[in-house]
């Protein structure tokens, strides 16, 4: 694929690249600098493998004062940086640039401190989200955003990307689970964000940062708030003849007042593939599958399941089917959570991240699958049906340019649909450069302009992660608002 | 059409639609002049008295504008009262998740609060524990900038990435940043019933410890609080369970059992639970006698007793603790410093931030109203003030000196 | 992936199957959590979808391979977490298996590196010069201190004397060529894998199976001609090397099993279930072995898998022991057996705990430990540490190499768990003696329950 541009390299940065990588290697130690062609090519891309770029080289330090002394050193130098956590980015946020030194926080994993009785805990960027639940797990307690890269992806990149999950329907999305960060500003300054406390004084800058894609700063420590786990939870299976049957039950749920934990839908091609691979007992014989989790006690489930199980069949539910063991949540969940990566058994996919609102979801699953048709190509669908946030996996053949070419289109199409009937382009995977050209669809010069002189308080020179998020024309700085 | 207009000169200005109030803020753009923006002004004694020529008003701007039940949404336009906005729920169950306070009995004010006020204080209650603030729930902003340029962030999705989150960034500016036109949020079901569980006569640390072990709990505890002996006879520790009558019944038994070592607990019914939680949200404990100075310290709970023992050390103060402890309100002799220097000091170095609510506007002038913040959030601050409102046209001074 | 390869190249199987496998790999880097390197040194280019891409580079690009692809690849333990990990089925070993042996063709080892390869390749397959080569570290401990400032080398030499066990085991009474016969009427026969090191190590592992399974009434064969599988120097990427031993097998089990007949090969040491197992894709291209190699595979079996089959009597003693149950990584990732060992060891009255961490190698890996010292030291001490936190009176395990290490990380660490063989402790359970071991450590050993009574 190629339709997606990069900024042209600085020439100038390029023939520097000796006298940088020089003033790299004053600051860190021999293993955390990577330079030559062949390890720098492990960099060139994350999850979104249709674009690639070379990086200048690659620092991974280990502490945030290293962080720091290479944000001071880049800035002095004039070079630009893309920070990079576990590289599971789905819209190229983390893809490097040739004139761009990559900053990788995979070194710094460690949990520094625990505040049980504050709930909260204090964290290292590049500690993976799995891992934090981990850490309290066995003293019943859990880090609530699930995104389905949880095992791989770091708590930096979620927050640079805002990450959402299967359980953020009753839990809240990262914005609402970060109490504070550290972070390292473009010209090597550290500042603590936030705090422990519920809120923070001032303007919410924690707010801005979450979700602000490595082009703020360089989050090197968070402050998360950790929760109680449940007594139980219990995935149930409700397979369905038609989306729109799964749709109007999902409504109808919490029409009810009920707000499940999850409510995750897949359709067939979804069900077949997760089924393929975790074996998790979804139901084959049913067009449209949805996945409702309750917690609670026994009882407490029992009778949330009861109501829910009451409004499905009033939706022509075909197939119940309850979690009756640990073993069985896991493979539930697995079969959910691998979704994306088993899809890559049966071919290529770009998936895509539209939200939209609940009631147009029979409209909005109509028009895709004729949109995706009209190219020739097919669609699975999983997505989080509680929040009308949509995972279309579009197939294709990456081998194949004209298939490449087609599945990108297919997908641009998806997104401005999904903005038409009131979305928006990304619910949780972020703009990055995959839906970076389409802003305009979504807001006005003015909207971007806003939200790039706020950018600009933090970086007014475009070095951090400049690819990203805007569109490459037009972009608001403080010279050209002086022009 | 000028919304300025009316009502002769001095007159608040008053924009009836979007289109009004671009006008009025661009006009006040052109002419550099300040003006302080507010809804139905009920917390204008919140903050330095702000350095305007004129007012601002978006309480004509009302309206529901969006109400999905089943996508569980509700769009207003800024000046909707709140009152209206939890009625129109009220019908359909639900209600804004994250309990907005109602500043009225501890300053005083009389008017409207209106929504685009809630998203300005960011406010919250004592649900803050569970569902978070303001912040948390609001999805969408139309807005304003001090160039007089209409912007929007966010929209009606529950879920939105795209971009620079503006919405927060909005959100508990104080009226300096932007007007707002129009505010989104997301809403939950309202609990089918609710009940407290009251601990008697605990001193604050173990109090704090009780409510920890109560939020640290699986049993869904949904507000958390404690009263202590300088506002009530024996002190009360309070922890509210909300949701389906079964399963509140079930947790209640639970939690009484695990708090069983801090003694023996009452547990009061939804009626009175509904009252009690009112009180704690408005903070009416405190409202009286006026002339006290009202502070609100945000503390992470483990450390809030000690700095209260601090307090009350050096000053006569009362108090009390809602959010587990994380948040502290004080009531202090309006006198002198209004206790800024004891407050501030008794809190030094445990990451706490306290404000100034309530006090004579010649002392806010003087005093740090919020927490002044470190030199580089400082520079951020300023830039993002400048950033929205380049000529410094909202609020001036209201947050901060030269903000 | 998108893959950038010439139809000459793909005219290679060996290619083919590889880009087959990148072609799969989606870079969604799930794999990176769970790779032991990755988890130490933070670096992409030490975590399994690095090695991918690397590797792709690599043979994309038809060039010999570099220093620092070498770098990367060594560092890798084959422990094939990255494969229980993958959600999309990319077979990591074959391609890492291929990027070896594309190494050894085209990569010119500093001397002191391809001396140690060597010399490791020539020693550790033949039980005979094995024991040989332990004996001489014992005497030569004591140069230790003198080994280790040596440039390039010390370390590794220094990292070989101190997993040389402290005693040197007597030899087996019970090794092959030969059938041991069960006194109790035959109801299988199998044949047990007599492999290399293992029998020098710990003859106890081999003599234990053979003990316990004549008692279930199963015959078992030591067929001549039989011996180390080949694992060792195929992860050091000597192809030619390693079919060679694999070829010998091959041959002495299928004649065994066109002679008197087998029902199963069975295996003791993890690491060589999985190569056993693979037998198949490794001869796949070779039209006189494919069909024989594919039926040794087909009746390969770790012992826990036997005599999963065998439905197990009640036990002969009490144990009740705590037992720490260490998933060898060739044991859960390469043969993917998880749960089996543990149901045999709770069904004979263990109780089981599971380590934390238990996805994470322990560091051996083969000669691993010899190799990447550094890597294998902090690994096998992250293991220790973990195991210690169940607090078990006995380690149980299913592969030799973990044996070695982790009790070599026990030591270092002072502590006296004693760490043997699941089949050993099973063994006992059902009437053999004690584990050495555990008696060393000072266990009490449980009288034999009186014969069963026919039920009332
Ligand atoms: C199979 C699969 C499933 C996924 N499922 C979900 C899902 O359910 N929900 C969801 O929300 N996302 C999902 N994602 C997307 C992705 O995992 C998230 O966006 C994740 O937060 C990225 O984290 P990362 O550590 O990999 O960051 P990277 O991909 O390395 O970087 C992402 C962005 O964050 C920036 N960044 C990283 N670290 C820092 C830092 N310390 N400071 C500043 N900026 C930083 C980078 O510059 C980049 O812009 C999925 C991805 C995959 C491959
Ligand atoms: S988990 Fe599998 S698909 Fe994902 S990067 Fe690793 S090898 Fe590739
Ligand atoms: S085999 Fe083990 S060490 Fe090698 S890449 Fe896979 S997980 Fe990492």
């Amino acid at each position: 694929m190629s339709a997606i541009q990069f900024p042209a390299p600085d020439a100038s940065i390029l023939s520097r690249r000796a006298e940088i990588v020089a003033a790299l290697a004053r600051l860190v130690a021999p293993e955390s600098l990577v330079t030559s062609e062949d390890e720098l090519r492990a960099f060139e891309t994350d999850a979104l493998t249709a674009y690639r770029r070379m990086p200048l080289a690659v620092v991974l330090p280990s502490t945030t004062e290293e962080v720091a002394a290479v944000l001071r050193a880049c800035h002095a130098m004039g070079v630009n940086v893309v920070p990079r956590g576990a590289g599971t980015s789905l819209c190229g946020g983390a893809i490097p640039q040739e004139d761009a030194v990559v900053l990788g926080l995979g070194k710094m994993n460690r949990v520094l401190d625990v505040g049980f009785a504050d709930r909260t805990m204090r964290v290292q960027a590049g500690i993976t989200n799995l891992s934090i639940s981990a850490a309290v797990g066995a003293e019943g307690f859990f880090y609530a955003p699930d995104p389905s890269s949880q095992l791989a992806c770091t708590i930096g990149g979620n927050i640079a990307m805002n990450s959402g999950g299967a359980h953020c329907l009753k839990y809240g999305v990262t914005t609402n689970n970060i109490l504070g960060v550290r972070m390292v500003l473009v010209d090597g300054t550290i500042v603590d964000i936030g705090g422990d406390a519920m809120d923070a004084p001032g303007y919410d800058l924690l707010g801005l940062v979450v979700g602000s894609e490595g082009q703020l700063g360089v989050v090197t420590e968070a402050t998360v708030r950790i929760l109680p786990l449940a007594e139980g939870a219990r995935p149930v299976l409700f397979g369905f003849d038609t989306s729109e049957q799964a749709g109007a039950a999902v409504a109808a749920i919490i029409g009810a007042g009920i707000v499940p934990v999850a409510m995750e839908f897949m359709d067939k091609p979804a069900i077949e593939i997760c089924e393929a691979f975790a074996k998790a007992g979804y139901p084959l014989d049913v067009e449209a599958l949805l996945i409702i989790e309750v917690e609670g006690s026994d009882a407490e489930m029992d009778a949330a399941l009861a109501r829910i199980v009451a409004i499905a069949r009033e939706h022509g539910v075909r197939t119940v089917r309850e979690s009756k063991s640990a073993m069985e949540t896991a493979a539930i969940w697995k079969g959910r959570k691998s979704a994306f990566g088993a899809t890559g058994r049966v071919a290529d996919y770009i998936c895509m991240d539209g939200t939209i609102p609940t009631g147009q979801l029979p409209l909005v699953l109509r028009r895709m699958d004729e949109i995706v048709k009209s190219y020739g190509l097919r669609v699975a669908n999983v997505f989080h049906a509680g929040d009308g946030n949509l995972h279309p996996l579009i197939m294709y053949d990456v081998n194949d340019p004209e298939e490449a070419r087609k599945a990108e289109d297919a997908g641009n199409d998806i997104l401005k649909l999904c903005v038409e009937v009131g979305g928006c382009l990304t619910g949780e995977h972020g703009v990055g450069i995959e839906k970076r050209d389409l802003m305009r669809h979504q807001f006005t010069q003015a909207d971007l302009d806003q939200q790039m002189r706020v950018r600009a308080v933090f970086d007014h020179g475009w070095r951090l992660n400049p690819a990203k998020v805007f569109p490459l024309d037009g972009r608001w700085t403080p010279a050209s608002e002086a022009a | 059409m000028d919304a300025g207009e009316r009502g002769g000169v001095s007159a608040a200005l008053l924009p009836r639609d979007e289109a009004e109030l671009v006008a009025a803020v661009a006009a006040a753009a052109a002419a550099g002049t300040p003006l302080a923006l507010e809804g139905g002004g009920t917390k204008a004694g919140i903050g330095r008295p702000a350095q305007a020529e004129r007012s601002l008003s978006t309480r004509e701007l009302t309206g529901i504008t969006l109400y999905e039940p089943s996508e569980m949404v509700i769009g207003a336009r800024s000046g909707t009262p709140v009152a209206l906005v939890e009625a129109t729920l009220a019908e359909r169950g639900q209600m804004l998740p994250f309990e907005p306070m109602d500043y009225r009995p501890l300053l005083g004010s009389e008017a409207e609060p209106t929504m685009g006020g809630v998203v300005g204080a960011n406010l919250s209650g004592p649900r803050r524990v569970v569902a978070g603030a303001c912040r948390d729930s609001l999805i969408g902003v139309r807005m304003v900038n001090g160039r007089g340029e209409a912007v929007t962030s966010g929209g009606r999705v529950m879920k939105n990435v795209t971009g620079l989150d503006l919405v927060k960034g909005v959100c508990g500016s104080w009226g300096t940043l932007a007007a707002f036109s129009e505010v989104t949020f997301k809403v939950l079901p309202t609990p089918e019933t609710s009940a407290t569980l009251v601990l008697h006569g605990l001193d604050d640390a173990r109090a704090i410890k009780a409510l920890s072990a109560g939020l640290g709990s699986p049993f869904e505890v949904s507000a958390a609080a404690h009263l202590p002996g300088t506002v009530e006879r024996v002190p009360k520790t309070l922890l509210r369970l909300e949701g389906f009558a079964d399963s509140v019944a079930y947790r209640a038994g639970r939690l009484r059992a695990l708090l069983a070592p801090y003694g023996s607990s009452a547990l009061l019914e939804a009626a009175q639970s509904a009252v009690l939680w009112r009180s704690i949200r408005d903070v009416t404990f405190l409202a009286e006698p006026r002339g006290e100075a009202i502070w609100r310290v945000s503390v992470a709970p483990s450390r809030a007793a000690a700095g209260v023992a601090a307090i009350l050390d050096a000053a006569p103060a009362r108090h009390l603790y809602d959010w587990g402890g994380g948040l502290v309100w004080l009531a202090l002799p309006a006198a002198g410093d209004a206790g800024a220097a004891v407050v501030r000091a008794a809190f030094a170095g445990t990451g706490a931030h306290a404000t100034l609510v309530r006090a004579p506007a010649e002392i806010r002038a003087v005093v740090d109203v919020f927490e002044p913040p470190a030199a580089p959030v400082r520079r951020l601050t300023a830039g993002i003030k400048a950033s929205f409102d380049p000529r410094g046209i909202f609020n001036p001074g209201r947050m901060y000196a030269g903000i | 992936m998108q893959t950038r390869f010439s139809p000459e190249q793909l005219r290679d199987p060996a290619m083919q199957a590889s880009e087959k496998i990148l072609r799969t790999c989606v870079h969604c880097g799930f794999c990176t959590a769970t790779c032991p390197t990755y988890l130490l040194l933070g670096d992409e280019l030490d975590s399994p979808r690095g090695r991918i891409y690397l590797i792709k580079d690599m043979l994309e690009n038809g060039r010999p391979a570099t220093p620092q692809v070498v770098k990367h690849i060594d560092r890798c333990l084959s422990c094939l977490s990255c494969m229980t990990t993958c959600p999309s089925g990319v077979h990591y070993m074959h391609l890492v298996d291929h990027a070896r042996s594309y190494i050894e063709a085209t990569y010119e080892r500093p001397w002191h590196d391809r001396l140690l390869r060597r010399v490791l390749g020539a020693l550790l397959p033949h039980p005979t010069r094995f024991r040989f080569a332990l004996l001489a570290a014992y005497f030569g401990r004591p140069l230790k201190p003198l080994l280790r400032p040596i440039p390039a080398i010390g370390a590794r030499l220094a990292a070989m004397l101190d997993l040389a066990p402290s005693r040197i085991e007597p030899r087996s009474t019970m090794e092959g060529p030969a059938a041991f016969r069960p006194a109790a009427p035959r109801r299988a026969r199998v044949a047990l894998l007599s492999g290399c090191a293992q029998p020098v190590l710990k003859p106890s592992i081999n003599d234990a199976t053979i003990r316990l399974l004549n008692r279930l009434g199963v015959e078992v064969v030591l067929p001549k001609g039989e011996g180390c599988c080949g694992a060792l120097v195929h992860h050091m990427g000597r192809e030619h090397d390693s079919h060679a031993f694999a070829a010998r097998n091959v041959e002495a089990w299928v004649r065994e099993m066109d002679g008197e007949g087998l029902d199963a090969i069975v295996i003791t040491a993890s690491g060589c279930g999985t190569t056993i197992k693979d037998y198949g894709f490794m001869f796949r291209d070779d039209p006189a072995m494919a069909e024989k190699a594919a039926r040794v595979s087909a009746l390969a079996m770790d012992v826990t898998e036997f005599l999963a089959k065998l439905d197990l009597p009640a036990t002969a003693r009490a144990t009740g022991h705590v037992v720490a149950y260490h998933s060898a990584c060739s044991m859960q990732h390469g043969q993917k057996i998880t749960d089996l060992p543990k149901t045999l060891l709770k069904a004979a009255g263990f109780v089981v705990k599971d380590v934390p961490e238990g996805h994470i190698c322990c560091g051996s890996a083969g000669v691993y430990n010899i190799l990447q010292p550094e890597i294998a030291g902090q690994l096998r001490e992250r293991k220790v540490a973990n195991i210690a936190r169940t607090r078990p009176q006995v380690i149980a395990t299913g592969n030799i190499g973990c044996i070695q290490q982790i009790g070599k990380g026990l030591a270092d660490a002072g502590n006296p768990t004693p760490i043997v063989h699941t089949v050993e402790l099973l063994d006992w359970a059902h009437g053999g003696p004690m584990p050495d071991a555990l008696a060393e450590a000072g266990f009490a050993d449980q009288p034999e329950r009186a014969p069963a009574v026919a039920a009332e």
